[in-house]
């Protein structure tokens, strides 16, 4: 009993570091703005001043810090082209509501492209 | 039982699948961070980022991955392969850490404001590699699978001053070999204490000096540890030795097997737990340990403090020859276990042999006190000489007193005294056995109280029991076979005295000492009879046996008795110069009366007297 009880106590010391899930890794640039990306065999490189996490691609100057996240945190504030805007099959407000390009004024919206779904926040 | 821990296991394993850990890879380096340990890992400038306190330069950062390894706090990886090697380093210790790696080389600067203790796994093989460690916090070295040769220095070199557990994982096989006309002081070498431990089998091959070198003391608990070569000693030490399980084998060495010298000017003796502890003591209190050295003058185990036995298996062989010291101007014999203080043995079995000359299979310079074990020591060479300066061969010597209050002893020399201290001898208890086919089977420089136990000494070449001072036989069963004339049975120095106020007594041989009348003094009988092994000597008042003996196996004297023939106080019997003198004493006889000897078949009637008058 005794080595059982031992045995459970050494596995939940390593329970202790393994439990916790975060499969996301949030970059935060100088603006402030943040970028989840997600951390499942996640590789990042740095070449060139640039630090490239998966699909993302970040100026070393620009990095404030990153921290793992439990969520996906990106409030992300990403640079989006008038073409990618262009790509939006639909575009929702943040109340849920479909809205279209010309309905968009300043604030968040969730854009549904053919490469997938942003988060995106149009100043 | 065993369907619980796979289920648990099954259970974290399941969780740690959704764990992540940051590996920010630095060349051969990985620092492996837990993601939720990292909190905040801050960039700086575009070129630094720090991570757990650990900053890194960007430009130095080979690549940083995520994924599910499982990390473990305070934890160090090294492993060798060919002839490079990879290291791990686990996130919460990564700020105190500096690996520096080239090649399998591998060298680790453990920051001075680490106050956890870290374990170091090292494990692979290298031809060309070697672990090295600098700090000043104690540590771990967990060997889990190593095979490591370095040619040009020590296989593992740890310059840290605290304790530095060397631990074998278990059933793992462990290789260090070091190089060849090197600098080092040992293959392994600590310059704090090393405890060595764990399950599994290290090897050790020294090839410059010692094969294992503590600067501090030396404990030995579980593991299998073999040292195949060394130039030097097997294992050196300072401070203290200790050995509570394990099992240790010690061969090829080019001195001394096990050395443990004092680390400063003064002892402080044994301490309470050894702490803070300088004595220069060898402790062995389990375990197996086999020793066998060659080099002349070399010493199995060797103490410049106090050796203290008390359980565990040795076996110590010596096979080297004597040789003379020219800085204490002295000519020295191996010895299987030396101590330069007292030496105890309260238990434990040992088989103990030397066979070159001046060998010794046990001297202590300080007192020999045995209360416990089994003891064998079998010394067979000759004396060794130097001009006039001489070493010779004894079973067991101890400078000091020697005292025996149990355990068993069996001693035999071919050249010199089986057993002999230049002190007093006490034996209270145990038994005693010593054989010399040339010199006294048991010797005192000073006087020899003979109270309790069995004590039989067999000489073919001179006394079979020999006192140099008063001998006192006062209980205990006492058997003493000596050669022919001039030699005795028993003997007490002259202008010294032979009292028996007790025990069981036999002293044959050429003649026996004058027994002395004392206060309390148990009466004696003499005969005289052939000197043959195997001989059943018995005292009988009518049909009543009040002693019975049997001349011991390996008795063959090698000059004929003389006897002491009837007529003299306490004699009768037989005379001759085929005979040798018989001594008797046991409880039960009366000054005055007759009672019959047999000695093999020729009975004699002898008459009791508080005297005898003999050499």
């Amino acid at each position: 009993m005794k080595k059982i009880v031992l045995f459970m106590m050494a596995l939940a010391g390593v329970q202790t570091l393994l439990a916790d899930d975060y499969p996301y890794l949030v970059f935060e640039t100088a603006d402030g703005a943040k970028t989840a990306v997600s951390s499942t065999a996640l590789t990042i490189t740095i070449k060139d001043g640039k630090l490239m996490a998966g699909s993302k691609e970040f100026a070393l100057t620009d990095l404030n810090k990153m921290y793992f996240s439990e969520t996906e945190e990106t409030t992300a504030i990403e640079a989006v082209d008038v073409e990618t805007l262009d790509d939006a099959t639909e575009i929702y407000d943040l109340q849920g509501r479909k809205v279209t390009k010309a309905q968009m004024r300043r604030g968040v919206y969730v854009i549904k492209t053919k490469k997938g779904i942003r988060k995106v926040n149009v100043k | 039982m065993r369907r619980i821990y796979v289920t648990i296991a099954a259970l974290v394993l399941t969780i740690a699948a959704w764990a992540q850990t940051l590996n920010v890879q630095v060349g051969s380096v990985t620092y492996q961070f837990p993601a939720a340990q990292c909190g905040e890992m801050a960039y700086s400038d575009g070129t630094t980022l720090t991570v757990m306190n650990k900053t890194f330069r960007l430009s130095d950062i080979t690549s940083m991955t995520v994924d599910q390894t499982a990390v473990t706090d305070n934890a160090v990886g090294v492993t060798y392969d060919g002839t490079t090697a990879t290291v791990t380093v686990s996130g919460n210790i990564a700020q105190y850490i500096t690996p520096t790696v080239s090649g399998a080389h591998v060298s680790i600067e453990q920051g001075s404001a680490v106050s956890e203790e870290i374990t170091y796994t090292l494990q692979g093989t290298t031809t060309d590699g070697e672990f090295a460690l600098e700090g000043s916090y104690k540590c771990t070295v967990a060997l889990a699978g190593l095979t490591l040769t370095n040619p040009s220095g020590a296989a593992i070199n740890i310059a840290n001053g605290k304790r530095i557990q060397i631990s074998a994982k278990n059933n793992t096989v462990n290789t260090l070999t070091d190089g060849a006309n090197g600098e080092q002081k040992a293959c392994l070498y600590s310059k704090g204490q090393i405890q060595l431990q764990g399950n599994g089998t290290l090897n050790v091959v020294g090839n410059t000096k010692h094969a294992i070198k503590s600067g501090d003391y030396i404990t030995v608990k579980n593991l299998t540890l073999n040292i195949t070569k060394a130039v030097g000693d097997g294992i050196s030490c300072e401070e203290y030795f200790l050995m509570k399980s394990g099992v240790v084998t010690i061969s090829g060495v080019g001195d001394d097997g096990l050395q443990c010298d004092l680390g400063g000017d003064t002892s402080t003796g044994e301490t309470a737990d050894h702490d803070d502890e300088d004595s220069g003591n060898v402790y062995i209190e389990g375990g197996t340990l086999t020793v066998t050295v060659s080099a002349a003058a070399s010493k199995g185990i060797k103490s410049q403090g106090d050796m203290k036995i008390s359980d565990g298996t040795l076996n110590v062989t010596t096979t080297g020859n004597g040789a003379y010291d020219s800085s204490e101007r002295d000519s020295k014999g191996c010895g299987g276990l030396k101590s330069d203080g007292n030496m105890t043995i309260s238990g434990g079995t040992l088989t103990l042999k030397s066979t070159g000359t001046g060998g010794k299979c046990i001297k202590a310079d300080g007192t020999l006190t045995v209360t416990g074990g089994n003891i064998s020591a079998t010394t067979t060479g000759g004396t060794y000489s130097y001009s006039n300066s001489k070493a010779q061969p004894k079973a067991i010597k101890a400078d000091g007193n020697m005292t025996v209050s149990g355990g068993s002893i069996t001693a035999s020399s071919n050249g010199h005294e089986a057993i002999e201290t230049k002190g007093t001898l006490t034996v209270t208890n145990g038994t005693v056995y010593g054989f010399s086919s040339s010199d006294d089977a048991i010797n005192s420089a000073s006087h020899m109280y003979l109270k309790g136990g069995t004590v039989t000494g067999v000489s073919n070449g001179n006394d079979g029991i020999d006192s140099n001072g008063n001998m006192t036989i006062s209980g205990g069963t006492i058997v003493a076979c000596g050669s022919g004339q001039p030699e005795c049975g028993l003997d007490a120095a002259e202008r010294y005295s032979l009292y028996i106020t007790g025990g069981t007594v036999l002293g044959v041989g050429g003649g026996n000492n004058t027994v002395t009348t004392t206060s309390g003094s148990q009466c004696v009988l003499s005969t005289t009879g052939s000197a043959t092994a195997g001989t059943a000597v018995s005292v009988k008042s009518g049909s009543t046996t009040l002693a019975s003996f049997t001349v011991p196996t390996g008795y063959s004297p090698t000059s004929g008795g003389g006897g002491f023939g009837p007529g003299r106080p306490g004699g009768g019997g037989q005379s001759g110069s085929s005979s040798f003198s018989y001594l008797l004493s046991c409880p039960g006889l009366t000054s005055g009366t007759s009672y019959t000897v047999t000695v093999g078949s020729s009975s004699a009637s002898c008459k009791a007297a508080t005297s005898y008058s003999g050499r």
